[in-house]
């Protein structure tokens, strides 16, 4: 894994806006940058990226069946009690999953560490999947990249593959974000043509313009009947919304299904600690109300005080502080030598239950920490897209990467 | 040389909502042909089959009269029902009592007076049928009513997604225009505090 610094394609910018990529400059800063880009070899991409987070995959439907089996469990991971039946049933009826993006650290040796997992509302699809693609192939035809380089990017491939075996020719599906917001508009749309080139219906409503008919179903924002909805809204803000009384009666069918819920949360991480501990691709966590005490050098919770026991020298020399549920970095802090080194001033989210976790550093690039976001279709890792910032922790301005696999 | 790792192609446009339409569908058409009874479609196999055989005719007439007897509107009177469809075009619920069905009181549903089927076989799928019922200007219409016809015999093309079921015993299809009674009961972002912020990340 190399950054290298490479010209820019001549137009690109121009490029970008008459393919609709109108976001490619956020907030005065550039957020698509192809000043440089990171270089893999092949044997870093499948070896320890790609069949990592197909395992990583796997291990977490493994923590799925477990989770949603305890109402303890369901308990810990904030789920409200009334939404147990609905998320237990959508995973006992097996309802297949869609997408997903895994955050990991990596600095191109040693493994890869997860540092979450976006289950159910992962942005970014459109620079990944498409914009990223188009660049490599340009790059190639004005002899920037040579002709054997490639990229890790089946992620469009892979999801008109996906679509094709979770919904019957010619199903009709709703799309759902806020039309306001171009990323997260053009994450649902990279979708939609997926959906459209595997023989579905595709159509697109506002979020806040769904309704409720007379008859209890959902609505688009044309008074239609929603089928099937894919929402690019959080699980768990959908089961504590006003709406939320209707999502088992409306007989909507929802992609992500609803065990995304628990997937989808950080409280995930402790619990896969718990079911794997010491995997290579995992970092030590916990819940923080089960060992804060004993990071102030007191005692754990007794159900965790072995495995405290072993992770507390990783702990101690620097550990990450997380809500439960937050976005883009948000409450996000980095404890280093009894304090604070880092965080992100948003404290949108910090009010929800944390977890800790040890620190696997960013790598530091000429001035940049990257993070690894790896994509997972259906239930293999499928594609890569690289988000880079000058702070450790990475946040909704920090800049999009293009990648490519050294032929 | 090494297996690609990347897609062959993929979607560059962004277009915006307004591409995401019901409109951009219309193109996506499949063969389709209509038959009053099982009978009709019958001879019609054995006279010119041009994509379909008398065992398709038998499998996807029942599959349409089931998915009449599922998916079909039912009304709390024969006059309601009549309004909708026709003078002399209701009847009570065949699967009335039966476990499964709509209940509530709403026991009256328009008359199965034919099937269309549709050919999805470039779409990699089989025969698929729906079930007809008639509508109040005289014309025939797919149960789900998404889709009116002047005849119930004839052939032509139709928009694929004809063809998706809607969804069982209560209930409108997908993307049938229904009665709205609230709306922006999703998008509080509940678990956020304060607005403004992506739902993605």
């Amino acid at each position: 894994m190399r950054k290298i610094t490479l010209p820019e394609r001549p137009g690109w910018r121009d490029r970008a806006a008459e393919l609709g990529f109108t976001f490619a400059d956020m907030g005065g800063e550039p957020y698509w940058d192809e000043t440089s880009a990171y270089a893999f070899t092949l044997d870093q991409i499948e070896r320890d990226i790609e069949d990592p987070a197909t395992e990583l995959h796997d291990m977490c439907r493994e923590a799925v069946a477990l989770a949603v089996a305890d109402e303890e469990w369901l308990e810990r991971l904030a789920i409200p009690r009334q939404h147990h039946d609905l998320i237990a049933q959508s995973w006992t009826h097996d309802e297949p999953e869609l997408y997903g993006r895994m955050d990991l650290s990596y600095d191109g040796t040693g493994p890869a560490k997860l540092l979450e997992y976006n289950a159910d509302t992962p942005t970014s699809l459109y620079e990944s999947a498409s914009f990223q693609w188009l660049w490599l192939e340009e790059q190639q035809q004005l002899g920037v990249l040579g002709p054997d380089t490639d990229q890790f990017n089946a992620i469009h491939e892979s999801l008109v593959e996906r679509f094709g075996q979770i919904t019957d020719p010619g199903t009709e599906i709703h799309f759902a974000a806020d039309k306001d917001n171009p990323e997260d508009y053009a994450t649902v749309e990279a979708l939609a043509w997926a959906a459209r080139e595997a023989g579905m219906g595709a159509h697109f409503t506002d979020l806040s313009g769904i309704g409720l008919s007379d008859q209890g179903q959902f609505t688009d924002d044309q008074d239609r009947v929603i089928g099937t909805l894919f929402k690019l809204y959080p699980w768990e803000d959908m089961l504590r919304d006003e709406f939320a009384a209707h999502l088992q009666s409306s007989r909507t069918r929802f992609l992500e299904p609803p065990w995304k819920a628990v997937l989808s949360n950080k409280g995930m991480l402790p619990l896969l600690w718990q079911m794997f501990p010491g995997h290579p691709n995992l970092l030590p966590a916990f819940f923080h109300a089960d060992v804060a005490d004993a990071l102030r050098g007191g005692t754990p919770a007794p159900h965790v005080a072995s495995a405290f026991a072993a992770a507390q020298d990783a702990l101690r020399a620097g550990h990450v502080t997380k809500p439960l549920f937050s976005r883009e970095g948000a409450g996000v802090a980095i404890h280093q030598d009894g304090r604070i080194a880092e965080e992100t001033g948003d404290d949108s989210y910090s009010h929800h239950p944390m977890i800790v976790q040890a620190l696997a550093p960013l790598p530091l690039m000429d001035g940049f920490h990257p993070v690894l976001g790896a994509w997972i279709v259906g239930r293999s890792c499928v594609g890569l897209g690289l988000r880079e910032d000058r702070a450790r922790i990475t946040h909704n301005l920090s800049r999009f990467k293009p990648h490519f696999i050294e032929g | 040389m090494a297996k690609r790792k990347r897609s062959r192609h993929v979607a560059l446009l962004l277009a915006g909502s307004a591409a995401l339409g019901l409109a951009a569908c219309e193109d996506d058409r499949v063969d389709a042909q209509s038959f009053p009874d099982l009978q009709s479609c019958v001879a019609a196999a054995q006279e010119n089959s041009l994509w379909f055989t008398e065992d398709d005719c038998r499998t996807t007439f029942a599959a349409a009269q089931q998915e009449y007897l599922e998916t079909a509107p039912r009304y709390e009177s024969k006059e309601l029902c009549e309004q909708e469809h026709g003078v002399g075009n209701c009847g009570d619920d065949p699967a009335q009592g039966a476990q499964g069905t709509g209940g509530g009181g709403f026991s009256f549903m328009p008359l199965l007076v034919g099937y269309m089927m549709g050919s999805m076989m470039a779409r990699g799928g089989g025969i698929f049928s729906q079930p007809m019922v008639n509508t109040a200007d005289g014309r025939y219409s797919t149960a789900k009513g998404d889709q009116s016809f002047a005849s119930n015999r004839g052939t032509g093309k139709v928009a694929a997604q004809t063809f998706t079921r809607g969804p069982t015993t209560m209930g409108q299809p997908p993307l049938s225009q229904a009665a709205v009674q609230q709306r922006g009961g999703f998008g509080r972002s509940a678990t956020a505090r304060g607005g403004g912020r992506s739902f993605g990340g």
